[in-house]
């Protein structure tokens, strides 16, 4: 009887191989897929992570989005979508505020967080994104100067307002759109370099995914937060064409996972979790809005109020849920030794 | 200075565990609390952040061969490799973890942060994260032992010499005439682990001689590089980016109605 990974239960003592006297096996290289353990025991350890980083996941993709949308928006000049231009700048800033504050919160000893800096590892996904973070953080911060000072918000601080008005702001959009995509991508890209098998087997697809997401939930965001406004028709069906597109190139690189992770793909799909996934990021978090926007988008009326509310809404949590579900997908897969085994055969016979 | 290491031969353990009382002696180490696993001699379970030295038990019973043995015995004392091309190094973002003068992987306690995420990079799942310091931790191969001309407290402690160290060529050079040896006296199942390798970890500072597959010892059997995973990730990201932000502009910039 053998289990997912094709391997023997265990017996007596763990799973080990029965050693015969002429035994010239020694590294068991001839019979992949069969590997032992030991007792069941995990091989790899789990990341430490917990909430902090999954939410801060969540405010890094949706930073990165909305500083694209904004800037995008922005480049085009139409002065119809200046509301979308404020709304988008204001959320990344604010993400962007809270991301360092969840990340230090998560160290094991804050108070030295600025060691992150004392170094640029290009090997090291962790230390590209610290950086990352603050090039875009510096970025957010001044785009948002400039937006208030062009409100007329800084007019108590004359030579500050006069600066950042004058502030060459197109310039540093397009910089700190490029460093927020490096933000909304590397925490997926961050996980796969490690090697806990269910992230490092979907090495192709989870910087894209976490990108997408990020996209997506602040496509979400900016139309939620529009719709509460007297915003203009136009640019709310402008957002919806975007966020149609970027959750359609959701689902599709997510229908890849099956295929792509193969057995590893358990502790993402299965249990609680599982329901978590399916049923939270793809079903209500993906499928639902998308085929409720499409279908509003081709009857040609604008879509309610209430109903844009209730949709950006499940986008919103269905993002969460899935930076949550993946990152406790790995804890179960770390858990797993033969999911290790399974993951390092497959790596080796591709010529990894 | 040539690179030092360790020869871990596990057909000379005797399972006393002295390794794991004089690293946690020597390195002042707290205790993990006392269970009874049930797993042969086996409580200490796996290396973590408190562990440095873990005894590894395993019986399985043999076929009726002749020989009048029933059950096969191994012992093996684990430890952190010391990699070539160790992903824990490459993984930690302030720099905390280098590789010293010795030629060995060290954690300077000092400047570590506890981001932990070398604790999922280590293809061999070593070390861990301390819940009471914050700060990562794993074998440091005795690194202040060794700066005063003394070998590291598990191998001084090891009465079988199973565990020795040395300059890794010349202990490489023993292995080799080990199993040599061992081959000549029938017990063919003897190979060297983390030597001579071609995975992307490479060679390992701490090597060991096994008589079984490595899964049986919860080592793995082609262990792998993580960080070889950064290029892919960030090319499929690259691609994403340019299709997701081309999409966008296209949505948001087509003439309304």
């Amino acid at each position: 009887m053998s289990n997912t990974y094709g391997n023997r239960p265990e017996r007596l003592g763990g799973t080990a191989t029965v050693v015969r006297p002429d035994a010239t096996a020694g590294r068991g290289e001839e019979r992949p897929g069969e590997a032992s353990t030991y007792y069941g025991m995990p091989l790899i350890k789990k990341a430490t992570w917990s909430w902090e980083i999954m939410l801060y996941f969540f405010l890094g993709g949706l930073a990165g989005g909305s500083f694209l949308v904004s800037t995008l928006a922005d480049l085009r000049g139409s002065v119809k979508d200046a509301a979308l231009v404020r709304a988008g700048r204001f959320i990344a800033l604010i993400c962007m505020i809270i991301s360092p504050i969840l990340l230090i919160k998560d160290l094991g000893r804050p108070g030295r967080f600025h060691h992150m800096f004392r170094i640029l590892k290009l090997r090291s996904a962790m230390s590209l994104g610290t950086w990352a973070i603050t090039v875009f953080g510096i970025c957010c911060g001044l785009t948002t100067a400039h937006q208030l000072a062009k409100d007329g918000l800084l007019n108590r601080f004359p030579p500050l307002a006069r600066f950042m008005k004058a502030f060459p702001v197109k310039v540093i959009e397009v910089i700190g759109s490029v460093f927020g995509l490096v933000v909304a991508s590397y925490t997926g890209v961050l996980l796969s370099a490690t090697a806990v098998p269910v992230w490092a087997r979907a090495r192709h697809i989870l910087g894209p995914l976490f990108l997408s997401s990020g996209l997506s939930t602040a496509l979400a965001s900016l139309s939620l937060l529009l719709s509460l406004g007297r915003s203009k028709q136009d640019t709310l069906e402008r957002l919806d064409s975007a966020e149609i597109i970027t959750m359609a190139t959701e689902l599709g690189l997510i229908s890849t996972l099956p295929r792509v992770l193969g057995p590893l793909a358990k502790p993402l799909f299965k249990g609680r979790v599982g329901v978590l996934f399916m049923a939270g990021t793809m079903g209500s978090g993906l499928l639902v809005p998308l085929f409720t926007r499409l279908g509003w988008k081709l009857t040609r009326k604008p879509m309610p109020r209430a109903l844009n509310i209730v949709a950006s809404l499940m986008v919103l949590v269905g993002g969460i849920l899935l930076r949550y579900t993946w990152i406790v997908a790995g804890r179960g897969s770390a858990d797993d030794p033969q999911a290790t085994h399974y993951y390092n055969a497959l790596e080796r016979k591709r010529g990894s | 200075m040539g690179q030092m290491g360790f020869f871990t031969d596990t057909t000379l353990c005797i399972g006393c565990k002295a390794c794991e009382v004089a690293c946690k002696q020597w390195n002042q180490l707290p205790s993990d609390g006392y269970t009874f696993t049930g797993y042969s001699y086996d409580n200490t379970v796996a290396l973590s952040a408190t562990t440095w030295r873990h005894v590894a038990f395993i019986e399985h019973s043999r076929p009726a061969d002749g020989t009048g043995k029933s059950v096969n015995w191994l012992m093996m004392s684990d430890v952190c490799k010391h990699c070539t091309h160790p992903g824990c190094m490459e993984a930690c973002p302030t720099g905390a973890i280098i590789r010293n003068e010795f030629g060995d992987v060290y954690v300077q306690p000092d400047i570590c942060n506890g981001c932990g995420y070398c604790v999922p990079s280590c293809p061999f799942g070593v070390v861990g994260r301390n819940r009471d310091t914050g700060l990562a931790a794993k074998c440091t191969l005795c690194y202040d032992r060794q700066k005063d001309g003394i070998e590291p407290a598990c191998a001084k402690a090891c009465p079988t010499d199973s565990i020795v160290f040395g300059d890794l060529d010349e202990l490489k050079e023993r292995a080799r005439k080990r199993v040599n040896t061992l081959h000549e006296r029938g017990e063919t199942a003897a190979y060297l682990y983390g030597v001579d390798e071609d995975t992307t970890v490479g060679d390992l500072n701490a090597f060991f001689l096994l008589m079984d597959r490595p899964s049986v010892y919860n080592l793995p059997e082609n262990p792998k590089l993580p960080q070889n995973n950064l290029v892919p990730g960030f090319v499929a990201s690259l691609i994403a980016a340019s299709f997701l932000t081309l999409t966008t502009a296209f949505s948001l910039w087509r003439r309304g109605k």
